[in-house]
């Protein structure tokens, strides 16, 4: 627990990570709106990466490595090892990476900038982890932090795939097939990083917000285990066994653990103080519900044993648009909001505004709506091959997502509370 | 819920110091921390006020900001005391800890 006034962190810190996020959130959808035919074809094309990694990179990690910057020492009780210059050399490192990947990536060229760009980026990744590592080592929360450390080992382990991928691209060395290796690295970076960082931070804060008891750590180690050794299995399968039973297998337990997941949430509902939930809680479990979205599209992997082309996109974009860009912008009003407060409040008085009189409730709801309205027709779109929809998807995401990025310059400006 | 009785020799000043915590209200929740069941005693002793209260989890990110505003609450009713405040997890915070004025705040 943060002991004094004393100890909220600068601005620097975390406010700019969540700027930066959200204008790349924008920009994802913005540029899908110019590239939305692309995305009635392979998987594997320059601008379907490039705006996977600036979704990714741009907006999920920055915006992820910002929150934990403030939260995992609130969590953890502990210190980070640098709370100043560590950061914003993570954020300068981690923007200009990204830039230069993602400028690769849509122009399908690999030179010098390519390379630069994934040095800042690895470089980044490394740097966050050890100031986070400060904080976790001897905490006590050991089923949260469990879930974390190892989301982050899997983070590092999987930009170091990325990064093997790319050299490949200029000087071949890989034996295996290029595409074995990135759904190995898409994978590790869905279920290993988001998805098991996801499970550990709100293992602690949604029973927090819900005020309910929170349930047996048992309960999450059974989530742990079973996303960590379904990871592990798919991953030993895609590069050295190719068998299809062995990847169903370890779709399954990842599923299963899901399963856990989703009832762990359920029941911290269920036992909740708190029954009315704000749009923020209401928009979380949406998200929750929107992860079910790329599990239904894993059929065809049960049904024929091989995932053709766009439903593998449909199901990465459902990942990462769905589950992840909807809880990004739910949990961005039930965090950003008491940061800014907890910078501009004065500790000598009371404060007179409270951090919801930071942000819009009916915009926030109106974001998402518009939002939703726009990833369903996307992703049908990916699956029916139909890039009419796909444009009319885009456009309605990037509505939402020009007025989520107005909505946190807002907040950071104090524009709704006046103070 | 945290009372005074009538007969304590602090009852002017205790009382004072809780309607000042009624000022203190937890910024997620937007209920103050007296209808929250949080203030579980208040103690005084030459110019000091010992106040006795919890918080919803241990780990609360708010925690270090409601137990300063407490501490300003309480000063700046009573001049000339210093407002001594004291964590305590037994007995747990719970449901039944709210007041109905919290639980209707709450939509409960």
């Amino acid at each position: 627990m943060l002991p004094h006034r004393q100890q909220v962190f600068s601005r620097a810190a975390v406010i700019p990570f969540y700027i930066i996020a959200a204008l790349a959130f924008f920009l994802t959808t913005a540029l899908c709106l110019f590239a939305a035919n692309v995305f009635v074809g392979h998987f594997f094309q320059p601008k379907v990466l490039a705006l996977t990694h600036l979704f990714v990179l741009g907006c999920g990690v920055m915006i992820i490595f910002g929150a934990s910057n403030q939260l995992i020492p609130v969590i953890s009780e502990r210190k980070l090892y640098n709370e100043r210059v560590l950061p914003v050399l993570v954020l300068g490192l981690l923007t200009v990476g990204t830039a230069l990947l993602v400028y690769s990536f849509w122009n399908f060229l690999f030179t010098w900038y390519t390379f630069t760009g994934v040095a800042c980026i690895l470089t980044a990744i490394l740097l966050h982890s050890l100031n986070l590592y400060s904080a976790l080592k001897k905490a006590e929360e050991r089923a949260m932090l469990s879930l974390i450390k190892t989301a982050n080992v899997w983070l590092i382990f999987t930009a170091i795939i990325g990064s093997m991928l790319l050299i490949n691209f200029r000087f071949p060395f890989l034996s295996v097939n290029h595409l074995q290796y990135l759904k190995v690295h898409a994978n590790i970076g869905m279920i290993g990083w988001f998805l098991q960082l996801i499970v550990g931070v709100s293992s602690k804060l949604i029973p927090m917000f819900l005020l309910c008891e929170e349930p047996k750590e048992k309960q999450v180690f059974r989530i742990y285990y079973g996303i960590n050794i379904g990871l592990v299995l798919f991953m030993i399968n895609q590069i050295f066994f190719h068998s299809q039973i062995m990847n169903v297998l370890a779709v399954l337990i990842v599923i299963t653990a899901i399963f856990f997941y989703g009832r762990y949430v359920y029941s911290s509902y269920v036992h909740s103080i708190r029954k009315q939930l704000d749009n923020g809680m209401k928009q979380t479990r949406l998200s929750f519900a929107l992860l079910v979205l790329p599990c239904v599209l894993l059929l065809p992997l049960f049904v024929v044993g091989d995932m053709p082309p766009n439903f593998s996109l449909a199901y990465g974009f459902s990942f990462f648009g769905g589950f992840v860009g909807t809880i990004i912008m739910a949990q961005t009003f039930k965090t950003l909001p008491f940061i800014v407060w907890m910078q501009s409040v004065n500790e000598n008085e009371l404060p007179a505004k409270m951090p919801k009189d930071f942000f819009n409730e009916k915009l926030v709801r109106v974001q998402m709506l518009l939002y939703i309205a726009g990833l369903l027709p996307f992703v049908a779109g990916i699956v029916l091959k139909y890039a009419g929809l796909c444009y009319a998807g885009a456009a309605l995401m990037a509505v939402a997502t020009s007025i989520y990025f107005i909505h946190v310059l807002l907040i950071v400006r104090k524009k709704f509370a006046n103070v | 819920m945290f009372e005074i009785g009538i007969s304590d020799p602090f009852y002017e000043i205790k009382s004072k110091a809780l309607i000042a915590l009624y000022e203190v209200k937890d910024p997620e929740l937007g209920v103050n921390i007296v209808d929250l069941g949080m203030v579980y005693n208040l103690e005084v002793s030459n110019a000091s006020i010992i106040l006795y209260m919890t918080l919803s989890t241990p780990s609360c990110p708010m925690g270090g900001l409601i137990i300063s505003y407490a501490k300003i609450a309480i000063e700046n009713a009573l001049p000339g005391y210093e407002a001594d405040i004291r964590l305590v997890w037994e007995p747990k915070w719970n449901y039944e800890c709210i007041s109905t004025e919290g639980r209707a705040a709450l939509g409960l």
